[in-house]
């Protein structure tokens, strides 16, 4: 108590963005823009990623979308979102508006789907972009972009021959060789790793009436506190693979999870599924950060970064 | 304004079989039949919604719905309650619950003056008719809960009501219908019903079996229909995307789908626009 942490330098500087403090939120988890302002003050964040975007507006899968399992969640909403368009005319004045730092994630099923979007992008000033590529490429015969070191390599050069922003790849964790891929990401021209995407998990539900049986399958993307481990592993593989920084993510829901983050080589960090649990998690732990900082001794988060690297 | 708010448990009790009622403390002043709230449950990633079952403000200028006022009360168990939460300013939030899984059973195992953290008011509000119209209410097992919460505030209103409602056995009854019926469906005996309190319009909440029965009902009678649903949910204000329902677009004369999430566009619908898959 009675710590003045306001003072503490937080920012994160990756050059072409900025960041106030290291707490992003997550795609799909944040909504687009100011849609948790009734939980916290998200202009206080480092920034949001907003929900993945794609060329058109898309309704998601049928059928049921979430199922909850032991520490943890999966989901398969099928990347319903209002399309690029509308979120130029609705959300984006509303971003600016609101003085809110943003990154725009995108996803596509073509890498003419990406180019496209990395070209409005470009047009609308949109100063950073996180590509989703945990999406089926239709072409290859569905494999994911994200899990073809070659694919992932032409589709992130193509996206950097259009947009001149900051440019996050967000690597998805259901691969043999994470390093591969983060490394054809650094060649392509990315600016930035985010890891990690959600992990292929499935929730089974069986129903017992007597001996009669009922169940249903949710197969989808597992998040939540039971991935951080991977997530924490996946992260530290990058960080020994590549010179990029790297925004962290997984499973993360208290200040010792962030700082594990930053400890293996994450210079921010997303929340995600967290800020359904609680959710005002992401401004508190701007907060608690600061404190931290401040209680330890340590200058600054960039101080405490290289501390915590040593 | 949705809120994430603390609360303290006033009271808790089992109403019926496997069945719980939970009051709790709030500042908020107003609720609207319909909305639910969202209680943290520790341990588990997602929180679990319910139907505000009753709602009292403490103090005057007590508005239980966003158009009908309410009568003041204070409910008979906080007189008894001692707690901090004593004389301030707020309500008490009353909610009803089917022992189901591990939420629940946490639920169940609170103490009076435990904490309780909650996210509300979430959803929409059901459209009240106007003094003069009938409503016939029809609650099937624990989606009794909305309706009684509904009953209060048409009565409140002077809104001629019939709350009519179906459970399993004796054992489950929850009480404060008019009519209840026990075995068989809720719906089984409802056209009578309807010929003989001539309702303007029909509420439900139930499974989604009953809720398309009363959709269906309504629609072959000319009624006004509007239900509340159910869904898992994930985020509760209408951002994850996690819990839709398909509802035919009226803007385009109803001849193309639209989603809607059942946290944030509802939990009420109007009969007329849900497509039932």
């Amino acid at each position: 108590m009675g710590i003045d942490a306001k003072n503490i330098d937080l920012s994160v500087d990756f050059g072409k963005f900025k960041l106030q403090n290291p707490v992003m939120t997550a795609s799909g988890t944040f909504g687009y823009c100011d849609e948790f302002d009734a939980f916290l003050n998200v202009k206080n964040l480092g920034a949001i990623v907003t929900k993945g975007v794609t060329l058109e507006e898309r309704p998601g899968n049928e059928g049921r979308r979430i199922f909850e399992c032991e520490a943890g969640m999966i989901n398969r909403i099928g990347l319903e979102n209002v399309g690029i368009e509308k979120f130029i005319s609705k959300k984006l004045p509303k971003l600016k508006e609101k003085g809110i730092n943003f990154v725009l994630n995108i996803a596509g099923s073509s890498i003419e789907d990406y180019v496209k979007l990395g070209e409005i992008s470009q047009v609308n000033n949109i100063g950073a972009i996180e590509t989703n590529v945990s999406c089926p490429n239709v072409k290859s015969g569905c494999l994911e972009f994200g899990t073809d070191e070659k694919c992932l390599y032409e589709l992130i050069s193509r996206i950097r021959e259009v947009y001149n922003g900051f440019l996050i790849v967000k690597l998805t964790p259901n691969v043999t060789e994470i390093e591969k891929l983060a490394v054809a990401a650094q060649k392509a021209g990315a600016d930035c790793i985010s890891a990690i995407n959600t992990l292929k998990g499935l929730g089974v539900e069986l129903n017992f009436n007597g001996a009669k049986v009922s169940k249903s399958f949710v197969q989808g993307g597992l998040s939540g506190k039971c991935v951080k481990p991977v997530a924490l592993s996946m992260v530290k593989r990058i960080k020994e693979a590549v010179s990029l920084p790297i925004i962290g993510l997984g499973g993360i829901s208290c200040l010792k999870d962030l700082l594990e983050f930053v400890a293996v080589g994450a210079d921010a960090v997303q929340i995600g599924t967290e800020n359904f649990t609680n959710p005002d998690i992401a401004e508190r732990l701007t907060v608690e950060l600061a404190e931290f900082i401040e209680k330890q001794g340590f200058k600054s988060f960039n101080n405490l970064k290289e501390e915590l690297r040593k | 304004m949705k809120k994430n708010l603390k609360g303290k448990v006033l009271n808790i009790e089992c109403v019926a079989k496997d069945t719980v009622k939970l009051q709790f403390s709030t500042p908020l002043r107003e609720i609207c039949a319909g909305q639910f709230v969202s209680i943290l449950i520790p341990n588990k990633t997602l929180r679990r919604p319910f139907s505000v079952a009753d709602f009292a403000v403490r103090g005057s200028e007590a508005n239980a719905h966003c158009e009908g006022s309410v009568e003041e009360s204070e409910p008979a168990i906080i007189q008894e309650a001692d707690f901090a939460v004593r004389g301030s300013e707020g309500g008490v939030i009353t909610v009803l619950f089917k022992l189901k899984g591990d939420g629940t059973s946490y639920l169940k195992s609170l103490k009076i003056g435990d904490n309780i953290d909650y996210l509300a008011p979430l959803g929409n509000c059901f459209t009240l008719p106007e003094i003069g119209k009938r409503a016939l209410l029809i609650g099937a097992g624990i989606g009794i809960a909305p309706m009684l919460y509904l009953k209060k505030v048409l009565t409140g209103k002077g809104v001629e009501n019939l709350l009519i409602s179906g459970f399993k056995d004796e054992e489950e009854v929850v009480k404060g219908s008019d009519r209840t019926v026990i075995g068989g469906s809720v719906m089984d005996n409802i056209q009578n019903v309807i010929d003989e309190f001539k309702p303007d319009i029909i509420y439900s909440c139930g499974p989604k079996i009953v809720l398309e029965l009363v959709c269906k009902l309504a629609e072959r009678n000319g009624l006004a229909a509007e239900i509340a649903m159910e869904k898992v949910m994930a985020c509760g204000i209408g951002v994850c995307r996690g819990c839709v329902i398909k509802l035919r677009d009226e803007a385009s004369g109803g001849r193309t789908v639209k989603n809607a999430s059942v946290c944030a566009d509802g939990p009420v619908f109007s009969g007329s626009e849900v497509i039932w898959e």
